[in-house]
């Protein structure tokens, strides 16, 4: 009889570990959409953390709230310089959107990389394995017309993309969990001799944490510290001109042929509260659908 | 609805996991230390502990279901947790049986899951996702700061939950066993 239950029990042991292959198998390929069971339970979820985060965020905002206060004469005097010298460049960007505009109409271009709509959006919850989840859950979804892959942004800066969405809420990436199956097109904004350098922008490796890595730097391109980089907009997921970060420092890759740089993001990735997703409004072959239905209903 | 309770104590913790990272001053997560709640971990082994009889096996279902909760909605990878949280509920209401509940063994008992759940954790995912984590930096900089956190949270809970989760057991199970 003992015997017996030692082999149900190594049984039950075996199938559950069948069950834990299959389960990890059948989810760890890239999936564009969830099935409806997990759909369901993380919109269900996603209510009761609304309700909680709102307080929880409250309470835990105190400390900083106080913080805040403390230096606020300082902020306040440093802004009141910086205004005036806003005000020039807001003329200056005025003008030239309205150039830009004219041109575009003459050469009857409509449209632009870099065009975009945003959807607005709250953070809702943090995954709490940071060790390899990089994830935030926030309380948008597919009726509010996000999809998966949209780019999401901070007033800061790029921090992340949509990973997948149900009805309510869905799923956000963070850009230091990115990895190899997913990099972005970035470029990095012309120093002295104004010429622009392309990279993909790769998940940061262990040895520095918070920086994210932009590889593939042709060899000869001289970059410096403190240079801009933003998204290309030539992946055709994210729009084009989205801040992501400052170059840190150079290196030459470990095959001596490309050069690598480490990015500081521009946008805080750990104090996340409020995001945008971000809409691309120019058409992507490999994501949107194709845009003949207007034209076969004209030819009926 | 008194049978609710239990599950809706669990969620509040599943929930609550989500909004841990908030509690941390920020430096923290800046710095090099990853420190992972196991909420609902410590509250299944007080489950395992004082609610369940030798002959109930309720603490294994919940961590099997709370398990799978926790990789629907905070990872990608579906089977993880609830591989690990039921494996380690069972082995720790093996171990209640041995030994007679008080404070030291509950912290003795909560400490054993953590560690094992965690490892195992790390173990599976390096196994799928090829973490570049070298075991001692992830002894060093994972393992400990999350055992210290927990088991303070356990600590903080002791006054509060070991009682009510008697009086649940005392009404619901026995009741249960006499029909």
């Amino acid at each position: 009889m003992p015997s017996f239950f030692r082999n149900k029990r190594l049984i039950l042991i075996l199938i559950s570990i069948i069950l834990l292959v299959a389960l990890i198998g059948f989810t760890m390929r890239d999936r564009d959409n969830l099935t409806w069971p997990e759909e369901f339970l993380q919109d269900t979820i996603g209510g009761v953390q609304t309700v909680f985060h709102t307080p929880v965020q409250f309470v835990t905002g105190i400390y900083d709230n106080i913080k805040d206060i403390r230096q606020t004469y300082e902020q306040n005097q440093m802004l009141k310089a910086r205004v005036s010298e806003f005000k020039d460049l807001l003329i200056d960007v005025k003008q030239l959107k309205k150039d830009n505009e004219e041109l575009r109409k003459l050469l009857d271009k409509q449209e632009n990389m870099s065009d975009y709509e945003e959807i607005p959006a709250t953070v809702i919850a943090r995954s709490p394995e940071p060790r390899w989840f990089k994830q935030l859950t926030i309380n948008k979804g597919k009726r509010h017309g996000v999809k998966a892959n949209m780019a999401v942004i901070t007033g800061d800066g790029l921090v992340g993309k949509i990973q997948s969405t149900s009805a309510v809420t869905s799923t956000v990436q963070l850009l230091s969990g990115f990895d190899r199956s997913n990099v972005i097109h970035g470029v990095i904004l012309g120093g002295e001799d104004d010429k622009d350098q392309y990279g993909l922008i790769e998940a940061p490796d262990d040895k520095q944490k918070d920086a994210l890595l932009l590889k593939k730097i042709p060899y000869e391109a001289k970059i410096e510290k403190g240079q801009t980089v933003v998204s290309s907009g030539m992946g055709g997921v994210f729009p084009k001109g989205l801040l992501i970060g400052k170059i840190e420092k150079v290196v030459i890759d470990e095959y001596g042929l490309t050069q690598t740089a480490y990015v500081e993001p521009a946008a805080d990735l750990y104090d996340i509260n409020h995001v945008s997703v971000v809409d691309r409004a120019s058409y992507s072959p490999s994501l949107d659908e194709p845009p003949s239905t207007s034209k076969e209903e004209d030819s009926e | 609805m008194k049978r609710l309770l239990l599950p809706l104590t669990l969620l509040l913790f599943l929930v609550l996991e989500g909004t841990a990272m908030d509690f941390l001053p920020k430096e923290w997560l800046l710095a090099d230390y990853y420190i992972i709640p196991h909420w609902v971990l410590v509250v299944l082994t007080y489950i395992a502990i004082f609610y369940d009889f030798d002959s109930t096996y309720y603490c294994v279902l919940y961590g099997i279901i709370f398990g799978l909760l926790i990789d629907l909605i905070y990872t990608d990878m579906l089977g993880v947790y609830m591989f690990t949280y039921g494996l380690v509920i069972y082995i720790t209401h093996g171990l209640k049986k041995l030994l007679h509940s008080n404070v030291f063994v509950t912290l003795l008992l909560t400490m054993i899951a953590i560690v094992t759940a965690d490892t195992t954790i790390y173990v599976l995912y390096s196994f799928i996702q090829a973490t570049e984590m070298v075991w001692e930096s992830y002894i060093l900089m994972s393992l400990l700061p999350t055992l210290a956190a927990n088991v303070l949270f356990a600590l903080v809970l002791y006054p509060l939950l070991p009682g009510k989760l008697q009086e649940w057991s005392e009404s619901q199970l026995k009741r249960s066993n006499a029909i």
